[in-house]
């Protein structure tokens, strides 16, 4: 290599040709849902690719709660999560969710997401009692269904997330010392007034 | 960080034949209303092909957009500039891990991306094909390749597809960092030393026309891409772009006292920028390989994959398995 960076001359000298990865060498998916305040509900952010939820939380960290507000974040894995299906107009996606009767067996908590605007994002809205997924989203449309229509939504079992601890919260606690990853910390003002009224 | 001037494929007019009409009917309304498309809702072939296309070389633009402007990371000028630089690089690396993912609602896994860019198959943006040679160079990226891609993602922000707006609603909130930090830097050379001044001036003078180049080939030459504008997947021509950055920033430029390297560079009386016709067959030779730092780029991508594997491969465990995001 003939870099300006030295650090690029010193790179190994690899094979012409580097053989395509195998077929999906990929890691697993991984959901991120983010809450930017105290008190505001958790919210679907995008995802991180993991080998597993442990790291997913740790990349998620990093991905989403680097720059924004946050307070807390919880990742799950893209598999645990029951979708409904996608509406539009005045169509409810409660509507098309197939009647289910009450299950037998041991109840969990499934926390429950809404889409309420196509186009943006899923946002928590509660935590229902099920045995079933499908039972838990049946409960959770006599629940939570205001009137508004809901375009889609979510449901996952609460002991399939990986939730932030209390102690793990204190990280976000050093975001307002990071000012120089904001704007406001570039104020050139002064200097461009100061150099134009000497020109 | 984001090129402008995406290279669409020619779009053959029947490639839309195959298309349920009725199916075709519904979702172009639903452009025209102005809702947004989701990654379960029907789309023509047409839409996700050139979707993956454009998504994928915007994420591709983010990580090998970091490398010149990375690069200067050590030599930043005071540790206030390294912080600054070191957090701006961070951001463009999410930014492509961001837009991979909004790229793989669409059914392309991310390594599949990535290895169709160390292969060579897909682009990136032309301007990272050129060499940093001082801090004045790295400065002009910031403020001023940021700024044009700023002018694209606002736009593209505004655009059919879902997740792809929301990556982007994201990245213009980080950019505004981008763009304040980099005109604070070029403030500083502005009203340094002579020496200084001169940096920027040579600096400006060599990025000049690959930052013309960066809105891609003028309208006169370019690919028709009317249905990709009634998609919602282009949202402006390349002059239209190229000549909102013109009316930004060439004041600002001007501003500060420096010189812009086109005697036919000014504002005509209806308000459109006039100027000499960049090079076009510079823009192909350099996008089709043969630029200053295309290799240099790929190897450093290639050798940060073939470094990565054996850690890749350590952590992976078949308890998880790559399945497409859903939003
Ligand atoms: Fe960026
Ligand atoms: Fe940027
Ligand atoms: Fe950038």
């Amino acid at each position: 290599m003939n870099s300006l960076d030295p650090r690029v001359n010193r790179l190994p000298q690899l094979k012409e040709v580097v053989l395509p990865k195998a077929p999906l060498d990929q890691f697993g998916t991984y959901e991120v849902f983010v809450q930017p305040k105290e008190g505001k509900p958790f919210q679907h952010e995008g995802i991180v690719h993991a080998p597993n939820l442990e790291l997913a939380w740790v990349l998620a960290k990093e991905a989403f709660t680097r720059r924004f507000t946050c307070t807390s974040l919880y990742v799950v894995d893209t598999r645990d999560v029951y979708v409904s299906p996608l509406t539009e107009g005045d169509k409810n996606a409660y509507d098309l969710i197939p009647e289910i009767t009450e299950q037998a067996g041991n109840k969990k908590n499934f926390e429950i997401y809404h889409l309420v605007k196509r186009g943006k994002q899923h946002v928590h809205v509660g935590t229902v009692q099920a045995v079933l997924p499908q039972e838990a989203m049946q409960l959770a449309g006599k629940q939570f269904n205001n009137g508004k229509i809901v375009y889609n939504v979510w449901a996952i079992a609460t002991d399939t997330i990986r939730f932030t601890t209390d102690e793990e919260k204190e990280l976000w606690l050093t975001l307002p010392k990071k000012k120089f990853r904001d704007a406001s910390d570039y104020k050139g003002g002064d200097k461009l007034k100061a150099f134009l009224e000497k020109r | 960080m984001y090129g402008g001037g995406n290279t669409f494929e020619g779009i053959k007019t029947d490639s839309l034949a195959q298309e349920d009409p009725g199916m075709l009917a519904a979702f172009e309304a639903r452009i025209e209303r102005g809702e947004k498309i989701e990654p379960s809702d029907w789309m023509p072939q047409l839409y996700r092909k050139q979707l993956i296309r454009m998504i994928e070389q915007h994420a591709h633009s983010e990580i090998i957009g970091a490398l010149p402007e990375g690069t200067w990371i050590t030599r930043a000028p005071g540790f206030k500039r390294k912080m600054a630089l070191m957090a701006k690089v961070q951001d463009e690396v999410g930014h492509a891990q961001l837009l991979y993912s909004a790229a793989e609602t669409l059914g392309k896994s991310r390594e599949q991306m990535i290895d169709d860019l160390i292969n060579g198959k897909s682009k990136y943006s032309n301007i990272f094909n050129y060499p940093t040679f001082t801090w004045a160079d790295c400065c002009f990226i910031s403020w001023l390749v940021d700024a044009g891609a700023i002018v694209n993602q606002l736009a593209n922000a505004k655009g059919s597809y879902g997740p792809y707006c929301r990556a982007l609603d994201r990245i213009c909130a980080e950019e505004s960092f981008h763009l304040k930090y980099g005109h604070h830097c070029v403030i500083y050379l502005a009203s340094g030393t002579a020496k200084q001044r001169q940096m920027f001036q040579e600096a400006l003078n060599r990025w000049w026309p690959p930052m013309m180049h960066f809105f891609g080939p003028s309208d006169k030459i370019s690919a028709h891409t009317e249905v990709l504008m009634r998609w919602k997947v282009k949202m402006g021509t390349n002059d239209e772009m190229r000549n909102q950055f013109l009316d930004m920033y060439v004041p600002k430029i001007w501003e500060l006292g420096f010189t812009i390297p086109d005697p036919n560079l000014k504002k005509n009386e209806s308000g459109k920028w006039e100027y000499t016709e960049p090079d076009w067959e510079e823009f192909k030779r350099v996008i089709n390989g043969d630029g200053p730092c295309n290799k240099e780029r790929l190897e450093v991508r290639r050798v940060a994959e073939a470094r990565g594997q054996w850690v890749r491969e350590a952590l992976k465990t078949p308890k998880t398995s790559y399945v497409t995001p859903l939003a």
